[in-house]
């Protein structure tokens, strides 16, 4: 624009544009797993269309209470950059403090119980993480994994908190709210599902609002250079604990609603397969994305449902290490990050969003600039 | 006189195992002033921004900002109170924009919570200064056009001028400028030069670690020379220039 001299070079840059685009487009893969993807997702269709319905429903009940979890999660591991594979540990905190609040005390109300679960992960998530996040990477890893063992191994050795060998509590009753109360889950129940999503998507509000503000850049900050941001303001230590608590509040209303709406308990759901199930579905998602922590629930709690009812008849005769299909959806786990982090760091809900921007390259340049003047005010 | 002084460097000393990285290392930093330290590589010049900015903990010694004693002080407290810096080798924050690295510059002069902005309570007013001030910054260091790009991915000396926007959208009343020049071709460096000057009248105190001594001679008042972690000079840029100790720290001693 500058030498408007020579008629041909807007030409030569504009062809200069052109080849920079088509370099771009064939380093990135992301296409190919984005089809891959939709390919088993509509291939497969033949095999769930069975279940829909009842089964859509409870498998959409049980993703929106892991949603919970994992948006939390995203916020911490996504934004923040701070791992945790014990929060199955505070979901398990939750459902504990719901259960054993609404079974032990008659007429104790579900809801109260409810916050009350998610108060007391949080308080418990602010004594942990106070020491445990002076660490960093691995050993927070580490650390945070510990947690989640001694937790799990404390509930099935201590019997006095169940009275049962696998820490099982049963009989938690049915939320209730305002005399209305919400039919068990054992058929699909209509009831939990908005509940529960209504839940979700308050949550998902939350942390849209938060990230977009200067809390949200601070985690950012944080994740991408810790003496940067420090120096720049941010009280690093001070927001590690806060989003680690946020996340371990959020971990245990998941836990109190699993409770009362599977209406039974046990150590077990509670153990490091969870922990792992809730990073995999933050990656797969889409890690530091807003709406990845919802799309990764999602898709894991389908893929981990269809699974668990189509092995045994894919294959009926299977080597001893397969024989729980739960053991197969842990060898998926691994496999699924294992491609995501190879070939699709950014997570599924990146992906797609790239679709639709596949057949006009200019897209990503326009949303950039949208996104710098989309601040409230600006 | 002392209401004068906004950075006061009592007698720092910093030890890595036996090595002495600042030795007793004393000097004032005037307000309004633009004060510069050199010294070949090693001798500790990032050392002592570290310190002096609560990176690093010093040995012994004291650091007074406004005559406040922040030789124990947090990084973050330090940027409330006024003193922001940028990096030798730049820590742009990945996947932020031009505009949100300035953003979080605005950090130390804004409040609102984790539970103030999720619930937006009270947000609203606060944000908008946030943005208007990171936008005001941004267009004073020449990057107005580029704040909706990826700080990351600016040439060079554009991501220098944008470490330094988000050092100056904390409103500081001194500004720690760690090798502002390295990198940066002739003109980027003149360019700097006049927006260090503007910074200056604008009532920002500058001390700056430079090895472009046509940029250290040309800005500043004064100029402190350390050589392994020693102030071995002191005064005028010209002054400095023709101190003996100073040519042979530079180049050796005289055969």
């Amino acid at each position: 624009m500058k030498t408007s001299g020579s008629g041909n070079l807007p030409a030569t840059a504009n062809k200069r544009e052109k080849e920079k685009s088509l370099k771009h487009m064939a380093r990135d893969n992301s296409d190919y797993v984005i089809l891959l993807v939709v390919a088993l997702f509509l291939l497969t269709v033949p095999i769930w269309a069975d279940y829909v319905s009842t089964f859509i429903m409870d498998a959409m009940i049980e993703a929106g209470i892991f949603a919970i979890v994992v948006i939390g999660l995203n916020v911490l591991f996504g934004y923040a950059g701070q791992i945790s594979l014990g929060n199955a540990a505070f979901v398990g905190i939750g459902a504990y403090t719901t259960a054993l609040l609404c079974t032990r005390i008659t007429g104790f109300p579900t809801w109260f119980a409810l916050i009350l679960g998610g108060l007391l992960a949080g308080l418990i998530g602010l004594v942990i993480g106070i020491p445990v996040l002076r660490l960093k990477g691995h050993y927070l890893a580490l650390a945070t994994l510990a947690f989640g063992l001694i937790f799990t191994e404390l509930l099935k050795t201590q019997n006095s908190v169940s009275n049962q060998s696998n820490g099982g509590i049963g009989g938690i009753p049915n939320f209730s709210v305002f005399g209305l109360t919400l039919k068990s889950k054992i058929m699909s129940s209509t009831g939990y599902y908005l509940l529960i999503w209504i839940i979700a998507l308050l949550v998902v509000l939350f942390t849209i609002n938060l990230i977009r503000s200067r809390v949200g850049r601070g985690l950012r900050a944080l994740h991408s250079s810790e003496i940067a941001a420090d120096t720049m303001g941010v009280n690093t230590k001070n927001y590690k604990v806060k989003v680690f608590v946020i996340s371990a509040v959020l971990a245990g209303l998941c836990g109190g609603l699993w409770a009362l709406s599977s209406g039974r308990i046990e150590a077990s759901m509670f153990d490091l397969r969870y922990s792992i199930l809730f990073v995999t579905m933050v990656v797969i998602g889409g890690m530091g994305n807003i709406w990845g922590g919802m799309m990764g629930a999602i898709a894991l709690t389908f893929i981990t449902k269809i699974l668990e009812l189509q092995i045994p008849q894919w294959i009926p005769t299977r080597p001893s290490w397969l024989a729980d299909p739960g053991n197969i959806a842990v060898v998926l786990y691994g496999l699924l990050l294992i491609l995501f982090m190879l070939f699709l760091p950014k997570g599924i809900t990146f992906g797609l969003s790239r679709l639709g921007t596949i057949s006009r390259r200019g897209g990503s340049r326009v949303k950039d600039r949208l996104r710098a003047i989309r601040y409230r005010g600006g | 006189m002392a209401d004068d002084i906004i950075l006061e460097v009592d007698n720092i000393t910093k030890m890595f195992g036996g090595l002495a990285a600042l030795k007793d290392v004393e000097f004032s930093v005037p307000r309004g002033e633009i004060k510069a330290v050199i010294g070949p590589n090693g001798a500790g010049k990032t050392t002592l921004f570290d310190v002096l900015t609560g990176v690093q903990r010093s040995t012994s010694g004291r650091v007074f900002l406004k005559g406040i004693d922040i030789t124990r002080t947090k990084p973050h407290r330090i940027t409330e109170l006024g003193m922001a810096r940028t990096f030798q080798t730049v820590k742009l924050f990945e996947s932020m924009t031009a505009l949100e690295n300035a953003m979080v510059g605005c950090h130390s002069w804004t409040k609102r919570g984790f539970i103030s902005n999720g619930l937006l309570l009270w947000a609203f007013a606060e944000e908008h200064r946030i943005y208007q001030h990171a936008f005001e910054v941004l267009k004073d260091v020449g990057l107005g056009t580029r704040a909706a790009e990826l700080g990351t991915n600016l040439p060079y000396g554009q991501m220098r001028m944008l470490e330094m926007a988000r050092a100056l959208a904390s409103k500081p009343e001194i500004l720690l400028l760690d090798e502002p020049a390295a990198g940066l071709n002739p003109y980027e460096t003149g360019e700097l030069s006049s927006l260090l000057l503007k910074v200056r009248e604008s009532g920002v105190t500058i001390l700056i670690v430079e090895h472009d001594m046509g940029l250290v001679m040309d800005i500043s008042d004064e100029v402190v020379v350390l050589d392994y972690g020693e102030v071995i000079a002191r005064g005028t840029p010209a002054e400095v220039q023709n101190d003996p100790r100073v040519i042979e720290a530079y180049l050796g001693i005289e055969a």
